[in-house]
């Protein structure tokens, strides 16, 4: 009975929950230029206007590549050092600049959004895109510290032991040992920073300055308008990539671990 | 000595070829670290810090803002700019507003969230990890289309009301009553239900966007749970809901807390949720934000102290919960 009743409230929760992503997707099928549920006229003809013919979107998806691409490498590479530090020395000073590179993260978007707003106009980047990258990078600098910190966590200490008493380098260690047990995480946090960084909104919106849109902005710039059966390809497109991303990471990365499940269990 | 110093063979002072390459790595490492804290410090802290002050600064009328050390900005906020003259608590009632969704929400969401995550995490690894993908892809997804999304169900020309019309739903509310308390509550005109504009719509909303963080939030404390207690528990004759009661919610307290907290902070400054879904009477302080620093009355200085009384908010709020959690450690 109790069962039954736990069964019932997980199948709700995922109705719920997939309910609006299943409308915003069968809406891109519709053939005429107005949303309707379930879709008129059903083609995928919408499906070439976002991804080949209207320039509007195949610019602002160009961009959203461009930024997402740009900043989850950034993010990474400024998160290895860091991270690195932080494990291998435990220092004070590692610890509080993993924690001051994890601030933007854990503030209201929209107060670090005008805050580099007002940044950039000041270094005169504003409404260029590598602003827009480098802004992300921060902004999603704590995804790739976190996961490449349990990655090294991870590593068998008896590995490094051995290492050490055979007399490896620091480098040869850390070539050997390091780099490939924590590449998993590492590629973790990379794909989590690119997802947000492709669907995050609000800082690129004060960072652009219209000067460029990505493709979240150019929908909520489009919201005023109404909607298009175009934008709901877009929702279509980035739901894809989310789910093929982290399918990725729980193939090949521990997504349970990552996100904090006991070890002990399985 | 320099010179001395080119001319001397290079084989007499050259360190042993291992030191040299410590010495190297060791300078490497200590540029790294210099331009590790440069970067972070100057991308993390000084955007924050132009904000706290350009929040005093003044507004130049068709020129954008100067530089200044006024409280004028504040004081706006708190009782309008005609004060003393005239008073007003328009800001005061946005940053109401602000608090009030933020509040709702993350408590719907993290009720609501828990007994899935706990379930959840009775399953297998991999169903585990199964859930896990779905719930990031729908957590990663922009607010915009997640907004698109629930704007399409409760709109009044398609979606749930155009339903409530169709399948006499709506007539069978009015024939019970129901109707007028729905019309009471803001949720129906005279003819059928809507949604929009409506504080439900705009909570509902809220609350879906953050439900896979709060799940996510949950996740650890809930699997790391330790089973048998809830065995023993349960073989000593303790009723499902005692066992809930007595020992998972006092096990997981904390972090039910630290979830409502920072989903309460990120929903803090939500702000396409609310522009599509709330009355513009009841918009919040991050709209007035956008307005002022983007929009329509371009004034970056008032857009900057509004932001500072938003992290004042959060800090206020994150500092209280760290007290409660402080207080309920020791009770416990």
């Amino acid at each position: 009975m109790l069962r039954r009743l736990g069964q019932l409230y997980m199948s709700l929760a995922a109705v719920v929950v997939a309910l609006p992503v299943v409308i915003v997707c069968s809406a891109a099928l519709n053939g005429g230029r107005t949303m309707y549920f379930p879709p008129e006229n059903p083609t995928l003809d919408r499906f070439g206007e976002f991804f080949v013919s209207e320039p509007v979107w195949t610019q602002a998806l160009g961009n959203s590549v461009i930024v997402a691409l740009g900043a989850a490498t950034l993010a990474v590479l400024l998160a290895w050092p860091i991270a690195y530090a932080l494990w291998k020395t435990g220092a004070r000073q590692s610890a509080m600049l993993a924690a001051l590179g994890s601030i933007p993260f854990a503030l209201p978007p929209i107060v670090f959004g005008v805050g580099l707003g007002f940044f950039w106009a000041f270094l005169g980047g504003l409404g260029s895109i590598w602003a827009g990258i480098v802004s992300h990078a921060v902004l999603f600098l704590a995804l790739p510290l976190v996961t490449i910190s349990i990655g090294l966590q991870a590593i068998d200490r008896a590995h490094l032991d051995a290492a050490a008493t055979m007399g490896a380098t620091e480098a040869l260690t850390f070539r050997t040992i390091v780099l490939p047990q924590t590449l998993p995480y590492t590629i973790s946090g990379f794909f989590f920073a690119l997802v947000l960084s492709f669907n995050e909104f609000i800082v690129m919106f004060f960072v652009s300055a219209s000067a460029f849109a990505t493709v979240t902005l150019q929908i909520f710039n489009s919201l005023r308008n109404g909607y298009t059966p175009t934008m709901a390809v877009a929702a279509v497109a980035f739901i894809a990539v989310s789910v093929v991303v982290f399918s990725a990471v729980a193939r090949w990365g521990d997504l349970p671990r990552l996100m904090g499940a006991d070890q002990s269990r399985s | 000595m320099t010179v001395v110093g080119h001319i001397r063979p290079a084989a007499d002072d050259a360190p042993p070829r291992p030191e040299r390459a410590a010495l190297r790595w060791r300078a490497l490492g200590l540029a790294i670290t210099l331009l590790l804290w440069t970067v972070v410090l100057v991308l993390c802290l000084v955007p924050l810090a132009l904000v706290l002050v350009i929040s005093v600064g003044q507004k130049v009328e068709g020129a954008g803002w100067e530089w200044g050390f006024t409280a004028e900005n504040y004081i706006r906020f708190l009782v309008g700019a005609q004060w003393p003259a005239e008073t007003t608590f328009l800001y005061l009632t946005q940053l109401y507003w602000s608090m009030r969704y933020a509040v709702v929400a993350s408590v719907i969401a993290v009720v609501t969230a828990l007994p899935f995550t706990y379930l959840m995490t009775r399953q297998s690894r991999r169903a585990q990890a199964l859930w896990l993908v779905f719930l990031l892809a729908t957590l990663s997804l922009s607010e915009v289309f997640i907004v698109m999304g629930w704007d399409i169900i409760l709109s009044n020309n398609s979606g749930l009301p155009m339903l409530f019309a169709a399948s006499g739903l709506t007539d069978w509310l009015k024939a019970t009553g129901w109707f007028d308390v729905l019309r009471d509550w803001g949720l129906a005109n005279p003819r059928n239900v809507k949604f929009k504009t409506s504080e439900f719509a705009t909570v509902l909303t809220m609350s879906y966007l953050v439900w896979p963080y709060a799940v996510i939030l949950l996740y650890p404390a809930l699997s790391r749970l330790d089973p048998s207690l809830a065995e023993a528990a349960r073989t000593m004759g303790a009723r499902p809901w005692t066992v809930a009661r007595t020992v998972i919610l006092p096990a997981v307290r904390l972090p039910l807390l630290g979830a409502v907290l920072l989903l309460f902070v990120f929903l803090l400054g939500g702000y396409v949720a609310v522009t599509v879904f709330a009355d513009p009477a009841k918009h919040t302080t991050a709209v007035s934000v956008y307005e002022h620093v983007r929009g329509s009355t371009l004034n970056a200085p008032f857009g900057a102290a509004q932001s500072v009384i938003l992290l004042v908010t959060a800090a206020v709020f994150l500092v209280i919960g760290h007290r409660l959690s402080r207080t309920s450690r020791g009770g416990g």
